[in-house]
């Protein structure tokens, strides 16, 4: 459940954003969520329900999650297959099993909509 | 928005920020909402604390190594065992992560190392601002000013900290074989972003199933580079590829200050 303390630090780079902006209220706010990112999309939804009642700049905030895709890249042929994150058994092209996945890790802040 | 910057007044002038890529026809109504592109990883500021925890390790010429498994491993058993056999040649610190209690700092600090505890008070996980509060609380310790090899031992999960980079130079996950072959593949992210993957607790092979070639294939096929080395406490096999494992990892780190 590191889910939590990562939403804490998405309510304090967002508090920072609205006073940059000169913004009392967040309205929306669009987060990537990585499949390999280790952040389970439905406890970073639940974190952010719960701490959100307690912070005035966010308790009506709508939370939009975009999920990237995932390249798998093969260590043998090159051969390239984009996944929502599940790892292919083997390489489609040459039948290699070493399949070096790119992008889809990380946890992005994406955009927000604020008053 | 506009009780800030003042748009309903007479006064208005316009030194706030209007850079969004939204069509922006200038009406302010008072209920005006503007769109912001951030596209800011939540991980960058962990991860630039851990950059800079990495790159004083680099100028002390610290080897850091960061410990993760499920709860029951052996991570402690480990670094018991390590300090007594490379205590003598080797200056060894310890920063202990814990939930709750200071039980593995006592056992640490039985050995005669310098050690503190930093207990997360529920948190899952250690993080880089954590590490270098730490860091500089064990450096005050006795014999924490001269330390060659610093290792972190991370909350008992094999979920949450591998998300955190802390600055280390090396990950460590371990998996005993009574927890069973398949954590490579029912926990990858562990298995991916660490250099060495060690087997604890063979001496208990012939009570569990659990197929080392089997465990190992998964997580190689994880990760390719991953070094993976077995080990007993208890009968001390496999524990000499470790420590040399070490050996060298602190005399490369000696060489290059």
């Amino acid at each position: 459940m590191h889910e939590m303390s990562l939403v804490q630090g998405l309510f304090q780079q967002l508090s920072s954003i609205a006073r940059e902006h000169q913004a009392t209220r967040i309205i929306r706010l669009t987060m990537s969520i990585g499949p390999l990112s280790g952040v389970v999309i439905d406890s970073f939804q639940f974190g952010f329900d719960i701490l959100s009642k307690e912070d005035d700049l966010v308790r009506d905030a709508r939370l939009e999650i975009v999920i990237p895709a995932v390249t798998y890249r093969c260590s043998g042929c090159g051969h390239t297959v984009e996944t929502t994150g599940a790892r292919p058994e083997q390489c489609a092209a040459c039948r290699d099993s070493l399949l070096i996945p790119e992008g889809g890790d990380d946890l992005i802040l994406q955009q927000v909509e604020m008053e | 928005m506009c009780d800030a910057c003042g748009c309903n007044t007479h006064t208005h002038n316009h030194d706030h920020h209007h850079d969004h890529d939204h069509e922006h026809g200038h009406t302010h109504r008072h209920e005006e909402s503007v769109i912001i592109d951030i596209n800011r990883s939540l991980f960058a500021a962990n991860d630039a604390m851990a950059r800079s925890n990495r790159e004083h390790f680099d100028e002390e010429g610290i080897v850091t190594l960061n410990l993760i498994s499920s709860p029951g491993s052996g991570k402690t058993t480990l670094l018991e065992h390590t300090i007594e056999k490379l205590g003598t040649e080797i200056n060894i610190g310890v920063i202990e992560g814990d939930i709750e209690t200071d039980r593995d700092a006592e056992r640490i600090r039985a050995k005669g190392v310098p050690v503190i505890q930093l207990t997360t008070g529920g948190a899952c996980h250690l993080d880089a601002s954590m590490i270098h509060r730490g860091f500089h609380r064990l450096q005050k310790e006795p014999g924490g000013d001269k330390i060659d090899l610093l290792v972190i031992e991370n909350v008992g999960n094999l979920v949450c900290p591998a998300t955190f980079d802390l600055g280390e130079h090396r990950r460590i996950v371990l998996v005993s074989v009574p927890e069973g072959p398949d954590k490579p593949a029912k926990y990858p992210k562990a298995f991916t972003s660490s250099q060495v993957f060690l087997i604890t607790k063979t001496d208990l092979l012939p009570y569990f199933d659990f197929p080392v070639p089997e465990a190992q294939r998964e997580a190689l096929e994880l990760n390719p580079e991953l070094t993976v080395m077995d080990f007993s406490a208890t009968s001390g096999e496999g524990f000499d590829t470790w420590l040399n494992y070490l050996r060298t990892l602190v005399t490369q780190a000696r060489e290059t200050i």
